[in-house]
């Protein structure tokens, strides 16, 4: 069952502060999903996908430097 | 490799008092933020300056930006003459704030903090409502989307309670 904050997030009222953070690009569905999460298992995602990502990027450099043929 | 949730967790283990803010603090209230750092605004006591020495000490910090060839010492009297310091850390960068703007000192800063629990270490991260206040007093572009994503969490908040 959803919470009033999730009925909010996902359906806003039209004109409000929630509205606009949609209007403006937030994937309100993110904060949905992360509002589900404990904080601490929050931050433990940030770290995760942080270090995902710095993988991926040294992996991109990599195969800058020395191009597969 | 940056262990954040590990860095607050020592923090807490150690007996820092401190308050979240910044990205981690952002990420902790339900935004999906990334974030590579850590900030946090410190108590400038003496007893809390030495607490951060011993808790940091493990994980050889440095001030970012700062020649390797340099020799720096980490003690109490370096956290003694500055405010404010970004370090390198083996853990994270770690931002040591002793004001935040818009909201005050460590002390204010409490004032203006909640409670969360980091798996079963009790930390205090700044409120929705002061992190919008620090962010606009900031005025960064850079900010915005979090703003906005602030903005949204606190209304949705506010009308749940």
């Amino acid at each position: 069952m959803r919470s009033i904050r999730e009925k909010l997030l996902l359906n806003p009222p039209p004109g409000s502060r929630i509205a606009a953070a949609r209007d403006y690009g937030i994937d309100l569905t993110l904060l949905v999903e992360n509002l589900r999460l404990t904080p601490a298992q929050r931050i433990k995602n940030n770290d995760a996908a942080v270090n995902d990502l710095l993988k991926f990027e040294e992996a991109m450099s990599r195969a800058k430097r020395s191009p597969v043929k | 490799m940056i262990h954040l949730f590990e860095a607050v967790q020592l923090l807490a283990k150690s007996k820092v008092e401190f308050v979240i803010i910044g990205g981690v603090a952002l990420r902790s209230h339900g935004s999906a933020y990334l974030t590579q750092d850590l900030d946090i605004c410190y108590s400038r006591s003496r007893v809390n300056l030495e607490r951060i020495v011993q808790a940091l000490q493990p994980l050889k910090p440095r001030p970012r930006g700062f020649p390797d060839d340099l020799p720096f010492i980490w003690d109490s009297s370096t956290l003694q003459n500055g405010t404010n310091f970004t370090f390198k850390t083996t853990l994270c960068d770690l931002d040591l704030l002793g004001e935040v703007p818009g909201v005050g000192t460590y002390e204010d800063a409490l004032r203006n903090s909640i409670m969360i629990d980091f798996d079963g270490y009790p930390v205090r991260v700044l409120s929705i409502e002061a992190l919008i206040i620090a962010k606009e007093t900031a005025g960064r572009q850079k900010d915005i989307p979090g703003l906005n994503e602030l903005y949204a969490l606190r209304d949705s908040l506010s009308d749940e309670e």
